[in-house]
């Protein structure tokens, strides 16, 4: 198992670089260190501030290792990755490190709840369009997921903040406070838009695991023996449906650090994904590039930690 | 003990029922403040980019000045209400009057008022333990100018302060000490200013005199006064907060002798500012300085808008016990917050535009909840520049270039583009000189500047260019519209230009490219047309008039000046005008210089932007200035009706949460019905 760990964190090495290789290509290819000065220092300033603000920042740098091989940004750019030295964000100077520290408590303060109901709700739900399936309730159930799956979630989103915050006046538009005694009132809207929104394809996939699982022969010959269908789903095809439910739910656990983008942006929640949604509208590429990092790690460890978790469910898998 | 068995779970299921209910009642409803601010005097605004940097030598966006306008005290301000703009003393006791000396140099002397203390910091402490405050001195003005000097704090103001003697020097000899001397740069910051020998130009013979001697005249300085920049800052403070371990850096720290103190600063989320105990006007409003006092006397239309309130005028400043500017990064539920009476002043969501302002005024329905409309003109101008110094448009090509550029000025209808792209917001400009600085004439028509395309053919035909054609090709005549905005939305501003010139028969191609390919166009001078944009840094026309002067040519020295406009003729009016004191001889001068910019058209003026300001009519006092000061001291909040309002329009409104659980209770009954059957 070990050598097995190692291959794919050797895998991840190689993704986590090209990952960062391919952000550094495709942000210099479209904008140019002094648009990212201009950005933070504003259109008004003179060139020698520019200029300034580029030398202590290490844009002054040329970009690429050919046109300088001992001091170029690309390098400096992976070195600072790999030593895990985030720098200060391009927007205001202020360090990386401490805004992702204040802003991983909002974020889990929304993704937590908003994981673990999408969990709680979804996966009975899609146990029931199951257990009902060729019936008008699974039918209906798989229309509605269709439905919710189509709709873009910026939709849900405004139209939650119209329909419940402005016409039903039940929660606040947006806003954030991390008191315990109110935390409930802001988190509320965001969480029910992002289960709403995420529970078409969630029961929709539970569903189909479930379906296909109640039709092997092991099923059949529990059916065959007299056990109820209620048992039969809970003891036998939930059981046996956990390795694709672990796939999906370890392969998002790492990502509820970094936060939702839209959800923190609309709802005006301090989060992880409000400071990459600031990262990428203010050309900040120093806090873009903690994110992509951070992410792309993330990602690895969540593959890893699924192959890892397929063993220990299921015997018959064995890492090698 | 089966029956206590069977009574414990249900037991549970109350209490968590209970709670949820407990739980639903504490969230329900949509007041995202807590219950207990109802009745303060608290303003709440939103922000939607988070300032870079509350250093006032740094700050230069209108976000950070939103802040430091209200932290930082200035020896001078603006009139809150007058227009044009007019400076009050603020921290100086008066406005003091240039000195001519020897060298045809000039000096300047502000008196300080007395007793002045700067905020509670615990950086104070760096001058005795315990210590919160100290009293403000000359000294810690003469600091925060050589800051501004300083190459090392980077700030974008160094330029207009470079008039002062020996700034430039200490500049130099500060930046060769760093470099040259090891250990220099470790210094206290204090200590490296006096070792690099400070400003000859700015002397404290005394604790509350400064004096600034120029090495030329610049009346304008003052106006630089009367911004953050030249706020006195005290040495503890940027020693102190220096970004190291756990203390902040000084540019989210402020540090200052405003009305207003930071109280909480959370740029992510939520910055708090509560009034400042300290400030000057608190501790003796008996003076009764003009900076913190509700001013008596304004411009027309101030006191229908009840902005000189009997009750209000000659009341010592601030109003506001705490101004809570919380972070918003989308337009839809800022606005819709507003509208909910959680915000008390808002610009306009794009979207909400038309149900906002009909025909430029309130629309009814919006006044019916109490919304009022205030619009502002920024004293800033848009415009379209020809390059001078281009063979066709430019000065070289003599009587057929003008002709060419005044038929092009003749196609373009400002109100049209302001409506079209600005939602109208744009006072159509007939000039330079935006409204509200000396020099505008409300009455003035430039006859190029208004729609006449048959006038603009035949002129068209004087500079050889019948019916747009180019007599060397035999083609319509080809320019180019270089831009540095490549958007789909930039895209369709200059097709719409680009269709009015073709109604002339001028067939103009757009080139736009990127910022630094569009620069190095300038640069080389590889460029026709261009649209640029100005915005004052002070109310006076020299900031905008200079702004076609020969030495800031870009072509000549790399300046401001894109058009590459030079003319001996404006450049001698400039010279007349700049230094002269507001009077009928300056007015004339700037008319000259106006008439000789509407021959030679070396811009299309444009618009000058406007900003829309909504605020419920619980917020008293609001004028929006359109340049950097102080105004939230002199806004006021009736708390009473906010609340009431508030009230009235937020009640939750519960009965669709029961319709909702009897939907989903009726779907799963044929499903349960189902199952059991099944299951029989």
């Amino acid at each position: 198992m070990l050598a097995y760990v190692l291959r794919r964190l050797a895998y991840g090495v190689v993704v986590v670089f090209g990952v960062l290789g391919l952000l550094f290509v495709l942000f210099f290819a479209v904008t140019d260190p002094d648009d990212i000065a201009r950005q933070s220092l504003g259109e008004r300033v003179p060139p020698d501030v520019i200029e300034a603000w580029k030398a202590d920042h290490g844009y002054d740098r040329p970009l690429w290792p050919w046109q300088d091989w001992d001091d170029n940004q690309l390098f400096a750019h992976y070195s600072a990755m790999l030593r895990f030295d985030f720098g200060r964000r391009d927007s205001d100077d202020t360090k990386i490190s401490d805004r992702l520290l204040d802003g991983m408590g909002p974020s889990l303060s929304l993704t937590v709840p908003l994981f673990v109901l999408g969990l709680v709700i979804g996966i009975p739900l899609a146990l029931v369009v199951a257990f009902f399936r060729e019936t008008y309730i699974d039918r209906l159930g798989v229309l509605l997921c269709v439905l919710a799956m189509s709709v873009s979630i910026l939709l849900y989103i405004v139209g939650a903040q119209y329909l419940i915050a402005k016409l039903l006046r039940w929660f606040p538009i947006s806003g954030f406070d991390p008191d315990p005694s109110v935390i409930v009132r802001f988190l509320a809207l965001p969480i029910l838009v992002g289960v709403v929104a995420g529970f078409g394809g969630e029961v929709r996939f539970y569903r189909t695991i479930f379906v296909e699982e109640g039709s092997r022969d092991y099923v059949r010959t529990a059916r065959a023996k007299g056990a109820g269908e209620p048992r039969i789903m809970r003891a036998h095809v939930l059981r046996n449906a956990w390795i694709p439910i672990l796939t999906q739910v370890v392969l998002s656990i790492p990502f509820l650090f970094t936060g939702s983008l839209l959800l923190e942006s609309f709802f005006g929640i301090p989060g992880l994904g409000s400071l990459t949604v600031d990262a990428i509208r203010g050309n900040d590429f120093s806090t873009l590039r903690t994110m992509v990092y951070i992410g792309a790690l993330l990602f690895v460890l969540g593959q890893i930690l699924t192959d890892l978790c397929y063993a220990l469910v299921d015997p018959r898998v064995r890492l090698e | 003990m089966r029956r206590s068995m069977r009574s414990e779970p249900t037991l549970r299921h109350r209490l968590v029922a209970v709670g949820c209910l407990a739980l639903a009642s504490a969230s329900c409803g949509n007041n995202p403040y807590p219950d207990s601010e109802g009745s303060k005097k608290v303003l709440y605004t939103s922000f939607v980019d988070a300032p870079r940097s509350l250093d006032p030598a740094v700050a230069y966006t209108t976000s950070a000045h939103a802040i430091t306008g209200n932290v930082y005290d200035t020896l001078l301000e603006y009139h809150y209400l007058k227009r044009p703009f007019e400076l009050i003393p603020g921290l100086a006791k008066s406005i003091p009057e240039p000195e001519a000396i020897a060298g045809g140099r000039v000096r300047y002397r502000f008196d300080l008022r007395p007793d002045l203390v700067f905020a509670e910091d615990e950086s104070f402490g760096l001058g005795g333990e315990g210590r919160r405050t100290r009293a403000i001195e000359s000294q810690d003005f003469a600091f925060q100018l050589m800051r501004i000097a300083d190459p090392a704090v980077n700030s974008p103001v160094y330029e207009p302060f470079s008039s002062i003697e020996g700034f430039g020097g200490f500049r130099e000899r500060l930046g060769a000490l760093r470099a040259e001397e090891e250990g220099f740069a470790g210094l206290p910051i204090r200590e490296q200013y006096q070792r690099a020998g400070g400003v000859a130009g700015i002397r404290t013979p005394d604790v509350s005199r400064l004096e600034v001697i120029l090495a030329e005249p610049y009346p304008q300085l003052l106006y630089w006064f009367a911004m953050p920049f030249t706020t006195p800052v005290p040495f503890e403070a940027v020693e102190y907060w220096n970004g190291e371990g756990d203390r902040e850096r000084f540019a989210d720290h402020p540090v200052g002798s405003g009305p207003y103190v930071v109280a909480s600063y959370d740029k992510e989320a939520k910055i708090v500012l509560e009034a400042n105990p300290n400030w000057y006007g608190v501790q003796h409003p008996e003076w009764k300085a003009p900076g913190a006092t509700y001013p008596s006397e304004g411009e027309a239309g101030d006191a229908e808008a009840g902005r000189l309130d009997p009750q209000t005028v000659g009341q010592p400043l601030p109003f506001l016990e705490r101004v809570e500017f919380i972070r918003e990064r989308e337009s839809i539920p800022r606005f819709n917050k507003f509208l909910q009476g959680y915000y008390d002043a808002s610009g306009i969501a794009k979207e909400s535009f038309d149900s906002v302002v009909l025909e430029d005024r309130i629309s009814p329905e919006m006044a019916a909840r109490g919304i009022e409309l205030a619009k502002t003109v920024r004293p800033a101008v848009y415009y379209i520049g020809f390059n001078m110094d281009d063979p066709v448009v430019g000065a070289s090509a003599t009587a057929s270039g003008r002709g060419l550029r005044q038929a092009m000025s003749l196609a373009i209808d400002s109100r049209e583009y302001a409506r079209l792209f600005q939602n109208g917001r744009g006072v159509p400009a007939e000039g330079p000189l935006p409204p509200g600085l000396f020099g505008y004439d409300a009455d003035y028509q430039n006859p190029y500047r208004h729609v006449d395309l048959e006038r603009a053919r035949l002129l068209l035909v004087e500079a050889g260019y019948r019916g747009g054609v180019d007599p060397a090709t035999g083609e319509p005549l080809r320019l180019t519209f270089d831009t540095s905005d490549t958007s789909p939305q930039g895209r369709l501003r200059f097709q719409w230009f680009v269709n009015q010139w073709r109604k002339l028969g001028i067939d103009v191609e757009i080139d736009a490219t990127n910022y630094n390919q569009f620069q190095e166009k300038v640069r080389n001078g590889a460029y026709q047309i261009f649209m640029w944009g100005w915005v004052a840094d002070y109310p006076d026309p020299e900031n905008f008039l200079f702004l076609l002067t020969t030495p800031m040519a870009r072509s000549v020295s790399g300046g401001p000046n894109t058009a590459n406009f030079q003319n001996a003729e404006f450049d001698a009016l400039f010279e007349a005008m700049e230094t002269a004191d507001n009077g009928p001889e300056r007015a004339a001068t700037i008319a000259a210089m106006r008439e000789l910019l509407e021959r030679e058209r070396p811009w299309i003026e444009l618009f000058h932007p406007e900003d829309y300001t909504l605020f419920h009519d619980w917020l008293k006092n609001v004028k929006p200035a359109g340049i950097s000061n102080p105004t939230m001291k002199y806004r006021d909040i009736d708390a009473g009706r906010r609340g009431e309002q508030r009230e009235a329009w937020n009640e939750p409104v519960l009965w669709p949460a029961g319709v909702l659980a009897v939907l989903f209770v009726a779907a799963l009954v044929p499903g349960v019905r189902t199952y059991f059957r099944e299951r029989q």
